[in-house]
């Protein structure tokens, strides 16, 4: 007999026993009580099995209540941390950004003011200066790739209906002012039957930014030759958007790592980029509540897709609420 | 306009050093008269003293910051041209800016030069004693009226339907007449930030307002394409009280 089998059994015996031992008990104790002559010892022996299945049942529900009660606060604790630690970084990303931007103002404004005092520098100062210029550049655009991070999770987001192959193909349009498009092979794939695919609600902007972004990656990690596939498909799941292409591939000690800010792979360090494009696709995804995931072969390429939820049910994520830069912010008061 | 030189009188304000005096001697040497203010109150005195030509203003500031020192000065009736430095790259906060009558703004570490573009452009947008459109509460512009309080616009009677962002390109563009903005700029008003890759998010919002507008983008009446630069708010903008 399983546990359950045996669980059940129990549940249904002990009310009856108790019944039963209780009448028994009535008839032992009390045999002339004018009481128990009016009550027949089998209703005796229901009602108490009724109270005793009672009691039962209570107790069950009881302690599933308290099960639920346990599962629910650890869910809870656990949303919690997540969400700590999302505004933890936040808050990092906000100091770092707030940190760094005062000494490249004024790095930046030092080298426009020798620029304008010296029409003619001397040999080799204009190299160096130029190359502190675009070093300058270099860090002023990653210190604004992570506040675009920020700024998207933490931003109020447009939504509209969005006609998904209408975007994906100016998406590949697009993709012809990235270098080296020209010699990729870069193919816009739609279902047209049984049915086209359904509008869903979103931010255009957004969602153009997240695939154009997987487009230039996919055009940066292949060759003249290659191809880059830009697809949407529908399942009983939702909606697939996928990038795809026949390029280089990530190695497979690289994957884990490419959601990251700043994760910047082997391949990609002789490449221009400040490794923050995949991270801003992850953050838009979530913010359509949708997911990411990805698929590489080395040598053979790549494919990323994002997962959004069907149309009826789709909805923008909320933003991060409460990480404003404020003035009245006591660690940023320092101005 | 300028001092006894001729030269503008600009007022710099921003607590910390290493700025100031980087950007002091660049904007001297591109010809302006500047006077440097470590904090907020320090420019509302040097503004009440030296009643310079402009002001550039950063938001993050001890003893009243850079939007406290623009609320005192428009809520006393000086309607000088005002720069913010902004710390924040969020269009929110742009719009805030704007509301409470900043003429421009540029977010930190921005290009000297482009500070240096939009200071003369401020100040020669500037109407002497007069309140700057990016303080008007309500504009005309043609038959387009503006609320940008309540961030509503009309066109003759019918009011427009925008999308949010559409409207503040619009608020933007109407409060920056005659301007050349190019696509990164106006994409940056827009979000705060510019894009990784393209500008086309402008060009819909433009397509969207030119809907809206009727206007033709071959012969328009408000806004007009710059060939591969950006666009130009080209009707005559006036102030309604």
């Amino acid at each position: 007999m399983t546990w359950l089998a045996r669980g059940t059994l129990l549940r249904v015996l002990a009310p009856l026993a108790a019944g039963v031992a209780l009448a028994v008990a009535l008839q032992a104790a009390e045999p002339t009580t004018r009481l128990y002559t009016l009550i027949s010892p089998s209703l005796l022996a229901g009602l108490a099995g009724l109270a005793g299945t009672g009691v039962l049942a209570a107790v069950a529900l009881t302690r599933r209540r308290a099960a639920i009660a346990r599962a629910a606060a650890a869910d809870a604790a656990m949303q919690r941390a997540a969400a700590e630690a999302t505004q933890d970084r936040l808050r990092f990303l906000m100091r770092l950004d707030h940190e760094l931007k005062n000494p490249l103002t004024a790095i930046r404004a030092g080298l426009a003011n020798i620029d304008q005092a010296d029409a003619a520098p001397a040999d080799g100062t204009s190299a160096a200066l130029a190359s502190v210029s675009a070093q300058a550049d270099r860090i002023t655009r990653l210190v604004s790739d992570l506040r675009k991070l920020a700024d998207l999770e933490t931003q109020e987001i447009e939504t509209a209906l969005v006609d998904l192959p209408g975007l994906l193909h100016e998406v590949a349009e697009a993709a012809a002012e990235i270098p080296g498009a020209s010699q990729r092979t870069i193919r816009v794939t739609v279902p047209r039957a049984p049915w086209p695919l359904p509008r869903i609600e979103g931010d255009r902007d957004l969602l153009f930014i997240a695939l154009q972004n997987l487009v230039a990656n996919a055009v940066k990690f292949s060759a003249p030759g290659d191809t880059v596939e830009v697809r949407a498909s529908e399942d009983d799941d939702g909606l697939l958007l996928e990038v795809a292409d026949t390029g280089a591939g990530i190695p497979a000690d690289e994957i884990g790592q490419v959601w990251q800010e700043l994760a910047r792979g082997r391949a990609a360090r002789s490449l221009p980029g400040t490794g923050i494009g995949l991270a801003l696709v992850r953050v838009i995804a979530a913010r359509h509540e949708g997911r990411v995931a990805i698929r590489s072969r080395e040598g053979q390429g790549t494919v990323v897709s994002i997962r959004l939820p069907a149309p009826d049910r789709a909805r923008t994520a909320p933003a991060v609420a409460g990480l404003r830069q404020h003035r009245d912010t006591p660690d940023m008061a320092a101005g | 306009m300028g001092g006894h030189d001729g030269r503008p009188v600009v007022v710099l304000a921003d607590d910390d050093e290493a700025i100031t005096s980087n950007l002091a001697p660049f904007l001297d040497r591109a010809g302006f008269t500047v006077h440097i203010a470590p904090d907020g109150e320090a420019a509302l005195d040097l503004v009440e003293r030296l009643d310079p030509d402009g002001c550039i203003l950063d938001v993050l500031m001890p003893r009243a910051d850079g939007r406290e020192v623009l609320r005192r000065l428009r809520a006393a009736g000086r309607w000088l041209p005002v720069v913010l430095l902004t710390q924040v790259g969020e269009s929110g906060e742009r719009a805030i800016a704007l509301d409470e009558g900043a003429d421009d703004y540029l977010n930190k570490p921005f290009d000297p030069y482009e500070l240096l573009a939009r200071l003369r452009a401020v100040l020669r947008r500037a109407r002497p004693g007069r309140r700057p459109l990016s303080a008007s509460p309500t504009l005309r512009a043609g038959d387009l009226r503006m609320d940008r309080i309540s961030r509503r616009a009309w066109l003759r009677d019918t009011e427009l339907m925008l999308t949010p962002k559409a409207m503040l390109l619009l608020d933007y563009l109407i409060t920056h007449p005659d301007e050349m903005l190019s696509r990164d700029r106006l994409l940056e008003v827009l979000w705060g930030f510019d894009f990784p890759v393209g500008t086309r998010a402008v060009d819909n919002r433009i397509a969207e307002l030119r809907r809206a507008l009727g206007d033709d983008p071959a012969r328009p009446e408000w806004i007009a394409t710059v060939p591969g630069q950006g666009y130009r708010f080209v009707a005559r903008v006036d102030d309604l009280r």
